[in-house]
């Protein structure tokens, strides 16, 4: 891709730089910014308020924050339009209410804006900080805080002073997933007409047909990851953090009922805003406009998801397994890489990644077909780059940090002494691989296999750039209606995504009593972290 | 009056009960520390002293600068405001912040000029000199556990509590540092509770000595005194004191039909038996006044000092196990007869005679004082 685009001759790259580029990254800039800011004012006051004071409601609260996860950035913005815009019933009921007139009469929130596309996204990104903080806050050092007690302060200013501190890494990576997840979001852009660096390759690509110029912008929105990963590696690098265990007795802010009333509220309006509103209204729509004909056109693309993310789950979880037996047997220094190198295509947004596929398979493709010529064959077509083939490889590449942390951190657990008793037992290495690790493997990669699974089922930008003539998925399908402004002829397509979405965050939740296999987010969190990081002692 | 001192104080976790009834006294200056089998309640103890855990019942008394304050279940007092400083097992240094500002973390409402002087005197105090600007990963474990020190002594306070502080020491460097430290708290004057369940460092480290099982205090008193007299078998048993010999009371009519020696407390006759029987013969009474013991399961403790070989006689015990250690060959003996109620299986003494395992021999044991307890 790189190579396509330094050699690039297109003349629309250098219009593009002249014309809008400049204002592209800006947009880039300016929402990535927002989005993290407000990721992290959502996340940390949450998993601040549910951990370390006796808010009501904590329980339930507790798991509904990270619902939202499951749900697509682009449906929300989709159905919070519908709500809050001009035509809205929101500002419908206002005008009536208070007998304005016209648009002049009042000033409403933009949604379709730069900050209302920052807004719709944090609101289904910040669980990743919320999760990811409460682990560290979780897993916090009891002696620390009671060590700051004992030193003088009270449990407000432990928090600000120990606890926020303390947690200074899970922020970092937190924040870092958010900046990769909104950088990487094509759908939610595209529909507000804000024009960022995605919504400029694909329109590039598909609209002026220049796969050169897409190229080169693919490469700048790369050269903006990297940084980011950069700089989260150095962050972290600087840091050490205090291996610690977990400890029940929590001591716990008590707060008045008046603030108990008003926490409440504020996390409850992050799960309502977040997940519940939009999934109710999805509902709605479900029940108003459903017909069978619908269903029947769903299926079809049902079936193109399932199918799809068959392959790709099963070949990532696959090279994981490989991956990480690697790693762990292999007595070479650079052991580690390979691992964190497959890992590292979470950083790269799905349309960089397609932009990437098409420019190493598209030559490939013609040179098969040049030499079928040449063998007065009949042409075999784009087999590679024209078929599901360069999308199940695109999403394997994205997915792979997933499957390689969810399979690693599972194998971390197996005692290092389980390696060497079979030998000494008289069993070689490949009875005991099959007797002994994966057995002990089993729930790991049935979660990895899973979480892929559903990541892919979710996956739209790379499947709508790189999907064969006339392939749809669940996604590909509800986005075109999205675009279309029919959602409701798809409600039933967008129910079913966020119902698989659900799935690994219930998974998850359930398997989140078992400490060190902590959450999706942090499997990635650790793809990223593979890096050696100080140890103390 | 003494410094702290806890009434009847009780816990309950999860209706657990953790600590029951538990008095202590602590005078100014003193240094008590605190013994027991891990789970006893000794660390759950110093976390109710400190505040982390609130009692059920009972009250603590705090006495610092003629300012007498009580905590009970119905007023607390939060662990900020109870001027108690806490060295913590695994140390909790801040791991964001340098040595200098773990330091100066709970004297940071003083002013810059106070803070500094006082830093600095730690630093010399605690020879840390040199790494006040370092982080506490990249310290080594005893240069740690001195930052931990200086951090609990910076705000002055009135009790430390230490949780198992030599725990994470190197063995050869651990009694240097105990030696150090209880120098330190001796000139700064500093009452100190520290938990152990290495009796050694009670030893070497403590004025005072509470022996603590299953949530209560069993004894407490200066170290040798509790080991010349424990008041009960555990906790003569944790202190590692002896092995147990199992006895039987005999009666009147039974010592004079089998001949043995009465003791010769005659005014003492109706009320106190006077001679016990034992796998190893009987054991004589030679106690100014002994107590009244009654139950099934007597036991005498012996120690090594107190079994001697006999060249002639019956024999009356075998060889288990041999080591070599440098007061010479340390023997295990179990008796001849094991079905017996009087059986025993752990008695050891030293001997620089070779013996062969397996081996019959005779031994008398000579116990003084006489420690007898019921073990039921």
């Amino acid at each position: 891709m790189l190579i396509s685009a330094l050699t690039s001759t297109s003349d629309l790259f250098l219009h593009l730089w002249q014309s809008v580029l400049p204002h592209y990254l800006l947009n880039t800039v300016l929402l990535a910014v927002y989005v993290v800011s407000l990721t992290l004012v959502f996340g940390v006051i949450s998993a601040g308020l549910i951990v370390h004071t006796n808010i009501m409601g904590k329980k339930i609260l507790r798991w509904l924050l990270i619902l939202p996860l499951a749900m697509p950035a682009y449906i929300v913005a989709y159905l919070y339009t519908d709500l809050f815009d001009y035509a809205g019933p929101v500002q419908r009921a206002l005008r009536s209410m208070f007998n304005w007139q016209s648009p002049q009469d009042y000033w409403f929130f933009d949604i379709r804006s730069l900050f209302g596309a920052a807004c719709v996204i944090s609101l289904v990104l910040f669980p990743y900080v919320y999760l990811l903080t409460r682990t560290a806050f979780e897993q916090q050092n009891q002696n620390l805080l009671r060590a700051g007690r004992l030193l003088g302060l009270s449990p407000k200013q432990n928090f600000i002073k120990l606890i926020l501190p303390l947690a200074r890494p899970a922020l970092g990576i937190s924040a870092s997933l958010v900046l990769m997840e909104t950088l990487a979001d094509f759908a939610t852009v595209q529909y507000f007409a804000v024009n960022t660096l995605t919504t400029a390759i694909y329109d590039t690509w598909l609209g002026y047909g220049d796969l050169p110029s897409a190229n080169a912008l693919a490469s700048v929105l790369m050269l903006f990851i990297f940084a980011v990963v950069f700089v989260e590696q150095k962050a972290r690098a600087a840091q050490s953090q205090q291996k610690s265990m977990i400890n029940n007795q929590q001591q716990v802010i008590i707060l008045s009922a008046g603030q108990q009333f008003s926490a409440s509220c504020c996390c409850w309006f992050l799960a309502i805003a977040g997940f519940l509103l939009p999934f109710s209204l999805l509902l709605v729509m479900v029940f108003e406009y459903s017909t069978s004909a619908q269903f029947f056109s769903l299926l079809d693309s049902a079936l193109n998801s399932l199918e799809l993310a068959l392959y790709v789950a099963t070949i990532a979880v696959l090279i994981a397994l490989v991956l990480v037996l690697f790693q762990r047997l292999s007595r070479d220094i650079s052991k580690n890489l390979p691992i964190q190198i497959s890992s590292f295509g979470y950083a790269i947004p799905g349309t960089v990644l397609a932009m990437a596929m098409l420019a190493t398979f598209g030559p490939v493709d013609h040179s098969i077909n040049d030499i079928a010529i040449y063998l007065q064959l009949p042409e075999p077509g784009l087999i590679l780059s024209g078929t599901i083939f360069a999308l199940a490889i695109a999403l394997v590449t994205r997915f792979a940090a997933i499957a390689n942390g969810a399979v690693s951190s599972g194998m971390k657990q197996i005692p290092a002494n389980l390696d060497l008793a079979p030998a000494s037992l008289g069993v070689n290495l490949k009875t005991s691989l099959a007797k002994v690790h994966l057995p002990l493997l089993k729930s790991s990669i049935l979660g990895a296999w899973l979480l892929v699974f559903v990541e892919t089922m979710k996956e739209l930008p790379a499947v709508l750039l790189l999907r064969p003539f006339n392939f749809e998925t669940l996604s590909t399908q509800v986005y075109q209606l999205i675009s279309d402004e029919m959602l409701e002829q798809g409600a039933l397509g967008a129910i079913l995504i966020v119902l698989f979405g659900l799935f690994p965050i219930i998974w998850l939740n359930s398997s989140n009593a078992k400490t060190d296999k902590t959450t999706h987010t942090s499997s990635i969190a650790n793809a990223f972290s593979s890096k050696k990081r100080p140890q103390r002692n | 009056m003494p410094l702290i001192s806890l009434n009847n104080l009780s816990v309950t976790l999860q209706k657990n009960t953790i600590l029951s009834a538990i008095n202590l006294t602590l005078a100014a200056g003193d240094i008590l520390g605190l013994v027991g089998p891990s789970g006893c309640g000794k660390t759950t103890l110093l976390n109710t002293i400190a505040g982390f855990i609130a009692q059920n019942q009972g009250s603590i008394q705090l006495n610092h600068f003629g300012e007498k304050r009580t905590i009970n279940a119905e007023h607390g007092i939060p662990p900020e405001q109870r001027n108690i400083g806490m060295i913590f097992q695994d140390y909790a240094l801040f791991p964001h912040l340098t040595v200098a500002k773990n330091i100066c973390f709970g004297i940071a409402k003083q002013t810059n000029s106070a803070q500094k002087a006082q830093l600095n005197t730690l630093l010399k105090l605690l020879k840390l000199d040199d790494l006040a600007d370092r982080y506490p990963h990249q310290l080594s474990g005893g240069q740690q556990q001195r930052v931990a020190i200086a951090r609990a002594l910076a705000p002055k306070p009135a009790l430390l509590l230490l949780d198992e502080p030599f725990s994470n020491i190197d063995a050869r460097l651990r009694n240097d540092l105990m030696i150090e430290l209880r120098s330190l708290l001796k000139t700064l004057k500093i009452t100190a509770i520290f938990v152990t369940h290495n009796k050694n460092e009670v030893f070497s480290f403590g004025d005072k000595i509470a022996v603590m099982a299953e949530g209560k205090i069993l004894q407490t008193g200066v170290p040798a005194e509790v080991c010349q007299q424990p008041n009960c078998w555990q906790v003569a048993d944790f202190l590692q004191l002896g092995a147990w010999l199992p006895i039987t009371a005999l009666s009147e009519e039974a010592l004079s039909e089998e001949g043995l020696v009465i003791s010769d407390f005659s005014e003492h006759r109706q009320t106190t038996v006077s001679s016990y029987h034992s796998a190893l013969g009987p054991i004589k009474n030679t106690l100014t006044s002994p107590k009244v013991l009654s139950g099934n399961k007597l036991v005498l403790l012996v120690k090594p000092q107190h079994i001697s070989l006999r060249s002639q006689g019956e024999k009356n015990a075998r060889v288990e196990h041999v080591a070599i250690t440098e007061q010479g060959y340390h023997y295990q003996l179990s008796s001849l007869e094991t079905k017996n109620e009087l059986a025993f299986s752990t008695l050891s003494f030293y001997s620089d005679e070779l013996l062969s395992l397996g081996e019959n021999i005779s031994i008398t044991v000579e116990p003084t004082p006489l420690l007898i307890f019921n073990q039921e």
